[in-house]
């Protein structure tokens, strides 16, 4: 749960690239701390906890402070969670006090077993934390897009966008930093109308 | 389970408790922490690190620690300790939802440490308490927030967007 500090005008957010392995969930977070318009020190040190092969041992870590928010400084946390199957605690760690998630992935076509349990593991792990997925806000990343064995978007979004409300996703190139902001922004904004929506419900019921 | 909206007096507050626990134990930093790895509150030196990354790295070790006493079925570790040669650092429960970090140079004991916390950590959970009781449910109050430009939280920089 964001951090709001009344004292400091201050909201911090955590924001979570959840997905399977080698999908690019930290190539979206290095894109980001690479070519990120900031204020002077407003973009923080992307940490990457990993093994000696840079797979994502516990997470990857980038603070980082949003532009374009008047009143209140917006501290944007962003994590990646390791992909590969046994790091399935590490991943519950990671997850915790959550606000946004960014699902990140693998369009090949013999990734699509990968995704669809990557997903349905997020669902289980958000379950443990008495978390809802249609509560939190979440965006779909079909990253690796110029590969030539990308399956459809439609074949996709069928397989991991196909509820009753549909969440917003963008097809990706993350190592080349197309679609990363794109979806980086949408999160960030479906998150602040999250927060409004829900301080006007309360001065409502005050 | 979600933090409480703060105020400047809950602040205050901690920034009272965490300057008495410095001064008194001779530690070089201390920070409350969320279990999510956000920075609430912090005193001290922070010249030499970053305290928002410290911040996050802390609450994942403590988080890994809790991982841990599970696997071996121990009810609770209350608290990471790791000695280092020049500064050395503890992490402290403090409630539900926050911990204690504490910098402090390696020739302090941490037996000191831990027991100037000790007085510390029940002051600190009384005030998140407090902040809870003044108004449970009004978690947020966002009035000031602006999204002048909705489209825009993060631009690339100009010569490569």
């Amino acid at each position: 749960m964001a951090i709001i500090n009344q004292a400091t005008k201050e909201l911090q957010v955590k924001i979570v690239y959840y997905g399977p392995a080698l999908g690019g969930k930290t190539t979206n977070l290095v894109q980001v701390h690479e070519h990120v318009q900031t204020a002077e020190g407003h973009k923080g040190k992307l940490v990457s906890l990993a093994t000696s092969s840079d797979r994502t041992l516990f997470f990857d870590f980038l603070p980082i402070e949003a532009m374009a928010i008047k009143g209140f400084k917006t501290k944007f946390q962003l994590y990646t969670v390791p992909g590969q199957v046994i790091y399935n605690t590490t991943r519950q760690l990671v997850l915790r006090g959550v606000d946004g998630i960014v699902f990140v992935a693998d369009s090949q076509y013999e990734k699509m077993e990968e995704n669809v349990k990557s997903f349905q593991n997020l669902e289980e792990n958000l379950k443990t934390l008495d978390l809802d997925l249609s509560e939190i806000p979440f965006v779909l990343q079909y990253n690796k897009r110029d590969l030539p064995s990308a399956a459809p978007v439609e074949y996709m979004e069928f397989l991991l966008n196909n509820r009753d409300v549909q969440v917003p996703s963008f097809g990706a190139t993350a190592h080349k930093c197309q679609g990363v902001f794109e979806t980086l922004n949408m999160i960030t904004r479906m998150l602040l109308h999250k927060f409004i929506n829900e301080s006007n419900r309360v001065k409502q019921l005050v | 389970m979600a933090l409480p909206q703060l105020i400047a007096e809950d602040i205050r507050e901690f920034d009272r408790v965490l300057g008495d626990l410095v001064s008194r134990s001779e530690a070089s930093a201390a920070l409350i922490i969320d279990k999510a790895g956000f920075l609430i509150a912090q005193t001290g030196d922070f010249s030499e690190f970053d305290s928002t990354t410290l911040a996050a790295l802390a609450a994942g070790t403590y988080a890994a620690t809790q991982g841990m006493a599970s696997v071996i079925s121990e009810p609770n570790f209350t608290c990471v300790y790791q000695q280092g040669e020049n500064l050395s650092l503890l992490v402290r429960n403090v409630d539900l939802e926050t911990l204690m970090v504490v910098v402090f140079k390696a020739h302090v004991s941490v037996g000191a440490v831990k027991y100037f916390s000790n007085t510390c950590v029940p002051q600190l959970a009384l005030q998140f308490q407090a902040a809870s009781q003044r108004n449970p449910n009004g978690k947020l109050d966002l009035a000031m927030m602006n999204m002048e430009d909705s489209s825009g939280f993060f631009r690339k920089v100009a010569d490569e967007s």
